[in-house]
């Protein structure tokens, strides 16, 4: 038998009994449907967040320093730091070569309130120590634009961005004014419970377009504001750094520092690990979702075994015949075999096209959810590969030629006289 | 003298639940190219049983059974349907054509097993349904054919291998007595003109005398 005589009496088989050939396939079809879907959805979320992911900075590194566990006795005081981020660590890197950027951060006290003057007027303002690549924390927004001025340069002593309501809010409310306020002086004023005050002077170098009150400083004012709330002058040798980021050459580089870091008892955190745990995270949930398509697979396997198998059944006459004028067992096992694979494939195909589909339906539906939701996020989630298909296509007809082997060993096996003396 | 078919000592015991059944009990038979022999003997004789064995649908349980040299109860799977693709037709009293092939595919199909291309294999069977007389039905399902002519095709698809041995089993029992008479005159005609060995089993006699040569069996021997 040739390879085109094969397909098409196989195919001619099935054609002859289309609807039980549709039902035996729907199983498969609704597996494949499951698995093509699901993986569709890992490729394409997983493409979606690298992009992103890269987009924002895959290099780059956060060190935290580590603190004490927290225990009954400790349970609301600020904790003890037992690995700090010291002035040498951050010199240490500066001199990697494959560091880009070092950038240590204080932040302001929690709980310390902090006050804005300017003239007579003062003002409950927040406080964000840094610069423009504060934004990494957060890769889907976009930080905030200048409206005047220049940005704080790395630490930028004694000078302050403003933000514009913050200033409309002290009494500068025309546009023109965010040029006049460049290199104005204003006042920090940090309020103690316990009554004392400290004022801090700073110079006005940039005006930004944020919707609350707030006042960007540099390290060096941010160290002197928590060393008088804390009251030591020696804050950053007993504290070291509340947060380091650095910016590696590579990402491969990030990895490495990211390992060393680790082992000297730093908390690190980077976009790569973060990229890394969602990838597990995907695996595992690709994982259980693709079972439940494994699982259906099976059940379908069962289904078209018990279908070939009443088809051998039906056809025990000409089994018969087809022996006598000269097939041998292996070209009726062969028969067989074919047609339960063409019924695999079959549901393959309507698996495949039909995954794609509800692939393309979630996809807008969770376009349309998160254009509701206000997010900033867009994408396409679910992505159907060539090779996908390929794959999906074949372990279809795979599972419908392993699930005619029995039923196809069976007709083989028919003796061809008792066959022909049948009906 | 080219012995094409010989039977030695022949024997099939069959199993019926706990007891055996001797269908043949020790033939010898001897059948020379281009004979026409009938074989008869009342029901139960073991005919078809002989038949069986010589086209290598059945084994032997004693004895030995050689066609054109070859031992058919010593050999394998796969030369036992060699030999029937190539060296036996076979016809049945009730056709055994599949009932959803055309004429000219269903003389065609031994072929496929063969490995014939199908456009030659579909010429051959074409070039041998107008042999048999029913060029003009070569795209009729059996359903739309008399008895006869499904017959009739039934042994065009029985030819269509070239093989040198023709055996048919009661060909005339689903025929009325013309038709049949018609089978038969066809048959006695290949044999004549293709110098095909033919071996009929019946029952009837007016069948057997057709054949060259009439052998009688009676419960598993023959009758001498």
């Amino acid at each position: 038998m040739t390879r085109g005589d094969l397909l098409r009496t196989s195919f001619g088989n099935l054609g002859r009994h289309p609807v039980r050939t549709v039902l035996s396939a729907v199983g498969v079809t609704v597996g494949i449907l499951t698995i093509v879907t699901m993986v569709s959805l890992g490729v394409g979320v997983q493409k979606e967040i690298l992009q992103q992911f890269q987009g924002a900075g895959l290099e780059t590194i956060s060190v935290r320093p580590v603190t004490e566990e927290r225990s009954a006795y400790t349970a609301f005081a600020e904790p003890k730091r037992t690995v700090l981020i010291t002035p040498e660590l951050v010199e240490e890197m500066q001199a990697r070569e494959d560091v880009v950027e070092v950038l240590p951060r204080v932040y302001v006290p929690w709980g310390a309130t902090v006050y804005l003057q300017a003239g007579d007027r003062e003002l409950n303002v927040r406080v964000y120590v840094g610069d423009s690549t504060w934004g990494l924390n957060d890769p889907f927004t976009e930080f905030p634009r200048l409206e005047s001025g220049r940005e704080l340069v790395q630490d930028s002593p004694g000078e302050v961005i403003l933000s514009k309501d913050a200033l409309e809010a002290l009494g500068y409310d025309e546009q023109s004014d965010w040029e006049d306020v460049i290199g104005q002086e204003v006042h920090l004023l940090l309020k103690a419970p316990r009554g004392d005050m400290a004022s801090f002077p700073l110079v006005v170098a940039g005006v930004r377009d944020t919707t609350y009150w707030g006042a960007n400083i540099g390290v060096t004012d941010a160290l002197a504001l928590k060393s008088w709330w804390y009251n030591d002058p020696d804050i950053l040798e007993h504290e070291g750094y509340d947060m380091l980021r650095i910016k590696a050459a590579s990402i491969n580089d990030a990895a490495q520092i990211v390992g060393e870091l680790q082992e000297q008892g730093f908390e690190v955190e980077s976009l790569r690990l973060l990229l890394d745990n969602i990838n597990r995270a995907m695996v595992v949930l690709q994982t259980m979702l693709g079972s439940i398509g494994a699982l259906a697979l099976l059940v379908a396997s069962i289904g078209i075994a018990n279908t070939m198998i009443m088809v051998v059944y039906e056809r025990t006459r000409e089994i018969g015949i087809l022996k006598a004028i000269g097939a041998s067992p292996g070209d009726i096992r062969v028969l067989f075999v074919a047609e339960s694979a063409l019924i695999g494939l079959a549901g393959g195909v309507a698996g495949t096209i039909l995954g794609w589909l509800l692939g393309l339906g979630l996809n807008r539906l969770i376009l349309a959810i998160l254009r509701w939701q206000e997010a900033p996020v867009r994408g396409t989630f679910f992505v159907v590969t060539g090779w996908l298909v390929l794959l999906a296509l074949a372990f279809a007809t795979v599972v419908g030629l392993l699930s005619g082997l029995y039923p196809a060993a069976r007709a083989a096996r028919l003796d061809p006289i008792e066959a022909l003396r049948y009906e | 003298m080219d012995v094409v078919v010989r039977a030695v000592d022949l024997a099939r015991r069959f199993k019926m639940g706990n007891a055996f059944v001797d269908a043949l009990r020790g033939v010898d038979l001897s059948i020379e190219r281009g004979e026409f022999v009938a074989l008869v003997g009342p029901s139960g004789s073991g005919k078809s049983t002989v038949l069986n064995l010589i086209g290598g649908l059945d084994r032997p349980t004693g004895g030995e059974v050689w066609i054109d040299g070859v031992e058919l109860g010593a050999t394998d799977e796969r030369t036992l349907t060699r030999h029937r693709r190539e060296h036996v037709g076979f016809v049945f009293q009730t056709f055994n054509l599949l009932p959803r092939l055309t004429a000219v595919e269903n003389v065609a199909l031994p072929l496929m097993f063969s490995g014939v291309p199908r456009r030659e294999r579909l010429d051959r069977a074409r070039t041998l349904l107008e042999n048999v007389g029913l060029g003009q039905r070569l795209t009729h399902r059996p359903g739309q054919l008399s008895g006869g002519e499904q017959q009739r095709v039934a042994i065009a698809r029985a030819l269509v291998g070239h093989p040198a041995l023709l055996l048919a089993d009661e060909p005339t029992g689903n025929l009325d007595t013309t038709t049949g008479a018609e089978i038969m005159a066809l048959l006695k005609n290949l044999n004549q003109e293709r110098q095909l060995t033919v071996l009929v089993v019946t029952h009837d006699p007016e069948v057997a005398s057709f054949a060259d040569r009439i052998v009688t069996l009676r419960d598993g021997r023959v009758q001498t």
